[in-house]
């Protein structure tokens, strides 16, 4: 940079004609190149400003963004749980069922994504408006207890990790608090989204674990691809179980509300449902490692108890070594932290949809003052509750699962209804073979969960339909 | 005054006995300060929607929740859809976004109140109270009538969340123009970005070109490509040249050229001027749209020139001095004050002041940022080849370009 070319060049004046210098230019400009040469009214003209629309492998990466985070924070410590205890206790036999689930995850997510792309308003926003205060209210309360329990065993699941690396609970579980709370409070939705992106790498560490684990592949494809059914009814149990881990409606608000945020308009859609599919498919495939790393290992070994995600990472260390109990907590302390951000954001989207009040992560406290107190309270009592030694979190966790379940149903039919509502959609309402699959996952989830809440129910009663567990 | 959630409880009865429970009303937006209802909506023992107009309804009490009417059998079937300026109570408004431009807040309408204007029964407030939200699921029995947060409806702007919407019926009355562009702006970030595009379209149009300058730059480019083409050019032709610049650099190339081409010549030339220089430099962040003068005038033929000349542009503190209008190369600057306030017969030249700090359009953004702040100017002129007069860096442009991207949220607040 030349310096001559910011500089005063005043002359005394008495000379007005003269009293501005030549200016000194650089002599070599900074090279500049880039651009778009455009032809405009016949002319030729290089735009600098104008940006090239990215290319190849980078313009794929660009769009990943809140599918991938939501189906990310899906693998959560619950998740793992269930993930590891059906590859311990069944092997390799349940993976067809992730193979099947994919797909519908992948349909549910994407009607998400595009209902927020084509209205520019989250899920509860369009339940609120379209269905009234009552049923907006009523998914509100479940969500805030469901989400509140769940954001409590997140923060269990990073104390757990942190121990099981050697760290403690009560210093880290506050810290991890502390930087989630200071990323969203203080950050822009980019930087927020930039960052989660970043620990969806973590998930890597299953991959790893699996291949460590050295499995039969043969075996491997033959439970993915060969449905097994048995009458065991601990076995249908897992199945429904994960149904009901990997389907979650905070899976499904997170999404809807973080597109509105990241301001994806409905003409730019099209790309993005690609970042939906990539997000199920991904998150799919690393719950498929994390059963294959411990039918493997676990299984193999005849370990076949899990009680928790730390209990999967300390029983595969006499059976595959410290560093596969490392990796699995290094996965379970990613996944943890991304679903405590996650979870309570998507609570306040939730809230704050259903009251109308300003909502965002692009907003400070001033200016949503609902929204951010509710997230900072959501993860101030999460954390705490989650460092009071004797919580019953399994007992807890069971409890969250069954409000989920009831609230599951209810969500995907608003959404598919919604989805279909061409007043709201237009153009970008279901196809026809997005209809069968929608309405086909609801039948399934609607059977899963009533079988579910039936066997529950009937188990507090102490009669048991499917036999002695 | 009648909530609107206990007259969804009311019942229509006519002359014969038979009944039918009131599913919705309609408002005609078109006429002044509150809607009156035009229709009332009901389904049929056949189990049809139908309407009847309210002016069949010849009696009723609403403590009762009844309605009288002389037939229900006259009741017209057909769709639901009304007519383009009729909006439905229930399906369009209850639990829909309202502006109160009041208070200058985005509210749900958690209930809405009727009452006489007229002579007739008309929409009067809209509730956003959580009292509201109470009444309606205890069905009446909590939150009864404090009415403490009402925004009285002559003080509220209600969107549909759809630009073609809102066309069809754009001569209904636009309150939202009473408030100050800063404050549409404003509101309109904390709206969905289809119900922010349609509060464009309510606007006039130049009032609609100063919005869209004051949103986020997001918002903007979301909101500007859902507004239709010929509105989206008007708005763009009315826009200061580096807003537009800085529009149509954020599009797609081919959207890019296809606003270029049909822009009016004089804003695309300017457009592609600014549009040049790449984002982070001097150039990418300076406007063309400046005042500028020969210094050979006098002060009387200069006043007489600028007279026309400055009606145009956006920044007309500094009037530069050039040598001529043709070469363009900068010989210094006079400020309004100066030519009002010089001798008539004596010349620019004579009058200006020729210290002048100047920066080159690839020097970097940032650098031409500070010096416009340090050095508390109101603009840093950026000068081309030979000393020519290529644009200038505003104030506005320097403290955006090296605040933080989120500093619209940390700046002071307009309202509340």
């Amino acid at each position: 940079m030349n310096k001559s070319e910011g500089s005063e060049t005043g002359l005394p004046g008495s000379d007005p004609t003269s009293a501005v210098e030549p200016l000194v230019l650089p002599t070599s400009p900074r090279r500049v190149g880039g651009g778009v040469r455009l032809n405009i009214r016949g002319r030729s003209v290089r735009l600098r400003r104008l940006r090239r629309q990215p290319t190849g492998a980078l313009r794929w990466l660009l769009l990943l963004g809140p599918g991938l985070i939501a189906t990310s924070a899906g693998n959560d410590a619950g998740g793992i749980a269930t993930y590891s205890s059906a590859g311990a206790r069944f092997g390799y036999d349940l993976i067809w069922v992730m193979v099947v689930l994919t797909v519908s995850y992948a349909v549910v997510q994407e009607m998400c994504a595009r209902l927020g792309a084509a209205t520019g308003r989250g899920l509860l926003d369009l339940i609120r408006e379209r269905y009234g205060v009552g049923w907006a209210l009523f998914a509100v309360c479940v969500i805030m207890a469901a989400n509140g329990g769940v954001t409590v065993s997140e923060f269990v699941g990073i104390g757990a990790a942190m121990e099981l690396l050697g760290f403690n609970k009560y210093v880290v579980v506050p810290l991890a608090a502390g930087l989630i709370w200071y990323l969203v409070v203080f950050g822009s939705y980019a930087r927020v989204e930039r960052v989660f992106l970043l620990m969806t790498l973590v998930f890597f560490a299953y991959p790893a674990a699996a291949f460590m684990a050295r499995p039969d592949w043969g075996a491997v494809a033959r439970g993915a691809f060969v449905p097994t059914l048995r009458g065991d009814p601990e076995y249908i149990l897992l199945l429904v179980g994960l149904l009901g881990t990997t389907m979650t409606p905070y899976i499904q608000l997170f999404q809807q509300s973080s597109v509105v945020e990241k301001g994806v308009a409905r003409r730019h859609y099209g790309p993005e449902r690609l970042d939906a599919y990539v997000g199920a498919f991904f998150s799919n495939l690393m719950s498929v490692f994390m059963i294959i790393a411990t039918a493997a290992t676990l299984n193999a070994a005849g370990r076949t108890e899990i009680g928790s995600a730390a209990d999967a990472a300390r029983a595969l260390e006499p059976v595959a070594g410290p560093a596969a109990q490392a990796l699995f907590a290094v996965g379970l302390l990613g996944a943890s932290l991304l679903a405590g951000a996650v979870l309570p954001l998507a609570t306040s989207y939730a809230v704050t949809e259903a009251l109308g009040v300003p909502k965002g992560v692009n907003l400070d406290f001033r200016r949503a003052r609902v929204f951010f107190s509710l997230f900072t309270a959501l993860v101030v009592a999460g954390a705490g509750l989650a460092l009071v030694p004797g919580l019953p979190v399994i007992q807890m966790l069971v409890a969250v699962q069954v409000l989920n379940g009831v609230l599951l149903p209810v969500m995907l039919v608003f959404i598919l209804l919604l989805i279909n509502d061409r007043r709201l959609t237009g153009e970008l309402k279901n196809t026809r073979l997005y209809n069968v699959l929608g309405w086909g996952t609801f039948a399934v989830i609607t059977a899963a969960v009533a079988f579910m809440l039936g066997s529950q129910f009937l188990d507090s009663l102490g009669i048991r339909i499917l036999g002695d567990r | 005054m009648v909530v609107f959630s206990e007259i969804l409880r009311c019942h229509v009865i006519d002359a014969r006995g038979a009944r039918a429970r009131i599913s919705d009303l309609s408002v005609d937006l078109a006429e002044e300060d509150y809607p009156p209802v035009m229709r009332l909506f009901f389904i049929n023992a056949e189990k049809q929607h139908v309407s009847l107009p309210w002016g069949a309804v010849t009696g009723g009490d609403w403590r009762r929740r009844r309605l009288e009417v002389a037939d229900l059998g006259a009741a017209r079937a057909g769709p639901l859809e009304p007519p383009a300026l009729e909006v439905l109570l229930k399906r369009d408004i209850l639990d829909a976004l309202v502006l109160d431009l009041q208070h200058r807040r985005v509210a749900r309408a958690n209930d809405l109140w009727l009452g006489e204007a007229g002579g007739r029964l008309a929409l009067r407030a809209a509730d956003a109270s959580l009292g509201a939200v109470l009444r309606r699921l205890s069905r009446g029995w909590l939150g009864r009538g404090s009415g403490a947060s009402l925004s009285d409806w002559k003080n509220v702007e209600f969107l549909r969340g759809d630009t073609r919407g809102a066309r069809a019926g754009a001569y209904y009355e636009r309150r939202i123009a009473r408030l100050l562009p800063g404050e549409i702006a404003k509101l309109s970030e904390a709206i969905p970005y289809l119900h922010a595009a349609e509060l464009l379209t309510l606007l006039p149009d130049p009032v609609a070109a100063d919005v869209l300058e004051l949103m986020t730059p997001e918002r903007q480019l979301q909101v500007f490509e859902e507004l239709d083409e010929s509105q989206a050019l008007r708005l763009l032709a009315l826009a200061s040249p580096d807003t537009a610049a800085d529009l149509v650099g954020r599009l797609a190339p081919e959207a890019a050229r296809q606003c270029l081409e049909r822009l009016p010549a004089a804003q695309a030339r300017r457009a592609i001027e600014l549009l040049r220089y790449p984002d982070a430099t001097a150039g990418g962040i300076m406007t063309n749209d400046l005042v500028y003068v020969a210094e050979s005038l006098t002060i009387a033929e200069a006043r007489r020139v600028l007279a026309v000349r400055l009606r145009e542009p956006d920044f007309v503190y500094y009037v530069y001095v050039v040598d001529d209008e043709e070469a363009r190369r900068l010989r210094g600057v006079v400020t309004l004050r100066d030519l009002l306030l010089a001798d008539e017969g004596s010349r620019v030249g004579e009058v200006m002041n020729p210290r002048v700090l100047t920066v080159g359009p690839l020097a970097a953004a940032a650098e031409a940022a500070y010096q416009v702040i340090e050095n508390h100017l109101a603009a840093l002129p950026v000068v081309g080849q030979e000393g020519r007069l290529l644009g200038a860096v505003t104030v506005d442009a320097a403290v955006a370009s090296v605040a933080p991207p989120n500093w619209r949220s940390i700046a002071p607040r307009v309202f509340s």
